[in-house]
């Protein structure tokens, strides 16, 4: 009687695996369109010459866009770019993510604000962030070239006009967003420890050393790794910022590989090319995936 | 009789709905995509006339701030149903848009609506033409822009100054004829402990409201060519010695500029000259009302304005080029409202349009009304005015071909490693030339 009640109508006449695939299908649709569709999609245009602005259709041409791709030194000039770029800017937010964390990781007044506010980085848009760090860093104007002028006496510095500091001045300001993540994954990884396994390593009068080797970190280790990938593959995406900062600039000296994608394929409308370029991008991304998350099963096992 | 009546009643009142209905269809409104700026605003503005006299014809903006004018526009011609009736193209894109059929050909309607003698016909090709001189034509100038240079006449008009620039160079301190000339005031002026720089112009490595914008005008005044018109070739022509003596002076002359100048463009070239970090500065005419706004500017009151020099090349012979900008008025292919537009287009062409549309401050490309002596009055600004009247006949711009982009983008970008000291002038335009050589390759002009 009470199952008639729920199952009325619609219901009654519907199996509850007929309605298992009735909710299904949406998510599937939207799946197969969304994502397998354009990737499907995008792998073939990657093997045609093809303008998506242009009238013609596209023209298979085998692995010639990976070939030129790939023999061309100002596109391996990037991928260094890029793997510079992300190294720096992962490590550090890594190193300055930890260490606030274990400040962090204490009770003290105003711990709740504190922690907020160095969560702030993150709420905003990249491109108001780019735009806030082109007015600090700005060669003339700049807030941080008055500051070091006046307290150190240090000339003008164009940190995002020249080969020496750009790169440099896009890792700040990705490192001031992001920072805040790794502390936010490492506390959370800390709040975990059990507390018992420091009072009887305070009985046993372990050191403080002994103690972060061989209670915090391996307890720990786990999600750094997991926070470390997701740092990983989200740097490999960094683009708004490059945009509005330096403009790929000076030179092609910033241009890192979403930026350079972008130019391929919405500037040069070299569409085939770009999916190409896409895949090449998304078999690093896939491979360097795979190291942290092999490390971290090993980690598991044991 | 209380029937009929009620039957005659509701009989008029459908009458009146479906004639409304019928006259609402007749409305059209074009929608006309431009870049967010005064211009875009003062035509539609100006667009209230047009709706007088075609009342069934509104026309409203759809505008797009300027670095993202170009992506998102051709976004829309590739989905095939662009949003808008008329764009209003760079003059270097016309290539692309007519190589991918989004522009409406308007080569009978123009020989039937256009009086080309009216016009100058460098930007009336620009704006309208291609390929080059093929006869085929896909829109009508609108907006005339070109590169003009700033200047602070407080330092300029200086007799100490001058007293000294004389004595230094051996000349007399004056608006520069030549950019050789402009290189020597420029240094003249460059003072890094009074914060005083000679010269600022766009650095920036990109291919619009960038380095090739205002490096192609002492370029060409030097004698330097892009390529062979004819075979498209590049290499020894681009990189010969008049291309790279113009590329030493590109590089001589960065060191004028302010630090950090290597991304410069449009906003910070304009702040400079308004902090009065310098002393000149080249930039596209149209942006000049920033320079002359009390509100934006400490030396309003103080700046003038000059012709973009020409130069003297490997030969000796003076030549004198100036940077086209600016843009014409085209119709999407894929516009409903095709006769419309066109409507549009012609009335824009009108001596009364474009007597308001100088009275507003915007260039005309039309022959007729620049050569008027009325001109120099009707333009809010005759110092202005008169830098439009030289400029205007000496006009040139670079390649409108769909590559444009890139080979525009790549010359920038190793023009920018030249300045920068990361390679030399000869490298960069060696570079240059190879490059661009391979994208037209790539794109099949050499087959």
């Amino acid at each position: 009687m009470k199952e008639r009640k729920i199952r009325g109508g619609f219901g009654r006449r519907v199996s509850d695996n007929a309605l298992k695939i009735y909710f299904l299908v949406p998510t599937f649709a939207l799946l197969l369109f969304m994502i397998i569709f354009p990737l499907i999609w995008s792998l073939y245009l990657s093997f045609t010459r093809y303008n998506a602005v242009a009238q013609a259709p596209p023209q298979f041409v085998g692995l010639k866009n990976y070939a030129r791709l790939l023999s061309d030194p100002e596109v391996w000039a990037r991928f260094v770019i890029t793997g510079k770029f992300v190294a720096l800017a992962v490590l550090i937010e890594f190193a300055l993510g930890f260490v606030l964390a274990l400040l962090l990781n204490r009770e003290f007044k105003g711990k709740g604000i504190i922690t907020t506010l160095y969560l702030l980085p993150m709420m905003f848009s990249p491109v108001v962030i780019g735009k806030f760090f082109a007015f600090i860093l700005d060669t003339n104007w700049g807030i941080l070239n008055y500051i070091l002028g006046i307290l150190f006496g240090i000339p003008k510095i164009a940190w995002t006009t020249s080969y020496k500091w750009a790169l440099y001045s896009l890792v700040i300001a990705d490192v001031w967003i992001w920072t805040p993540f790794m502390l936010l994954l490492t506390l959370a990884g800390l709040s975990t420890v059990p507390r018992y396994l420091y009072e009887a390593a305070e009985v046993d009068r372990a050191s403080g050393w002994f103690k972060f080797r061989y209670i915090t970190l391996p307890h720990i280790f786990p999600l750094l790794i997991l926070a470390l990938l997701f740092r990983t593959m989200d740097a490999f995406r960094f683009f708004d910022i490059v945009y509005v900062l330096t403009g790929g600039g000076p030179g092609y000296s910033t241009q890192i590989l979403p930026y350079y994608l972008y130019k391929l394929a919405f500037q040069y409308w070299y569409t085939g090319e770009s999916c190409a370029l896409a895949y090449i991008f998304l078999i690093i991304i896939i491979a360097l995936s795979n190291i942290y998350v092999n490390y971290l099963n090993k980690l598991r096992a044991v | 009789m209380k029937k009929v009546a009620i039957v005659l009643v509701m009989g008029f009142f459908l009458l009146g709905v479906i004639g409304q209905i019928a006259l609402a269809q007749k409305d059209v409104t074009l929608t006309v995509t431009w870049a967010a700026w005064y211009p875009a605003d003062y035509l539609i503005k100006l667009a209230d006339e047009f709706t007088k006299k075609n009342p069934n014809i509104k026309v409203k903006g759809a505008f797009i701030p300027w670095p993202q004018y170009h992506d998102r526009v051709f976004t829309e011609f590739a989905s095939g149903k662009p949003s808008f009736d008329i764009v209003v193209p760079d003059s270097q894109w016309i290539g692309e848009a007519v190589e991918g059929g989004h522009l409406l050909e308007l080569s009978d309607w123009m020989k039937k609506n256009i009086n080309f003698d009216e016009w100058y016909e460098f930007p009336l090709r620009s704006y309208g033409e291609y390929p080059d001189y093929s006869d085929h034509w896909y829109g009508v100038p609108l907006l005339l822009d070109f590169v003009l240079c700033a200047y602070r006449k407080d330092l300029f008009n200086d007799p100490n100054e001058k007293a000294a620039f004389k004595k230094q160079y051996g000349y007399d301190l004056d608006i520069p004829k030549t950019w050789q000339e402009l290189l020597d005031i420029a240094r003249f002026f460059t003072r890094p402990d009074k914060n005083l720089y000679g010269f600022a112009t766009w650095e920036a490595p990109i291919a619009t409201a960038g380095l090739a914008d205002v490096f192609l005008g002492p370029f060409w005044s030097m004698g330097g060519n892009l390529w062979d018109p004819r075979t498209k070739r590049v290499q020894g022509i681009i990189n010969n010695w008049d291309g790279i003596e113009a590329a030493k002076l590109w590089v001589e002359l960065y060191k004028t500029h302010p630090p950090g100048a290597a991304n410069y463009s449009i906003d910070e070239v304009m702040t400079a000259f308004q902090q009065g970090l310098i002393a000149m500065a080249a930039m596209y005419a149209m942006f000049y009302p920033g320079l002359l706004d009390p509100n934006l500017s400490l030396y309003a009151d103080q700046t003038g304005f000059f012709t973009e020099p020409g130069g003297i090349g490997r030969d000796g012979i003076f030549r004198h080029f100036v940077q086209l900008g600016g843009q014409g008025l085209a119709v999407s292919a894929y516009s409903p409202y095709k006769e419309e537009a066109l409507k549009f287009i012609k009335w824009t062409t009108s001596d009364e349009f474009q007597w308001k549309w100088t009275e507003g401050g915007n260039y005309t490309a039309k022959k007729t009304i620049i050569e008027d002596p009325a001109y120099l009055e009707r333009f809010p600004n005759a110092e202005i005015a008169q830098v439009v009247r030289e400029s205007a006949p000496l006009l040139r711009d670079f390649w409108e071909i769909p590559q444009y982009n890139e080979m525009g983008e790549y010359l920038s970008i190793q023009l920018n490693q030249a300045i920068l000291g990361k390679i030399t002038p000869e490298q960069a335009m060696d570079n240059i030339a190879k490059r661009h050589e391979e994208i037209l390759r790539r794109a099949g002009y050499y087959d």
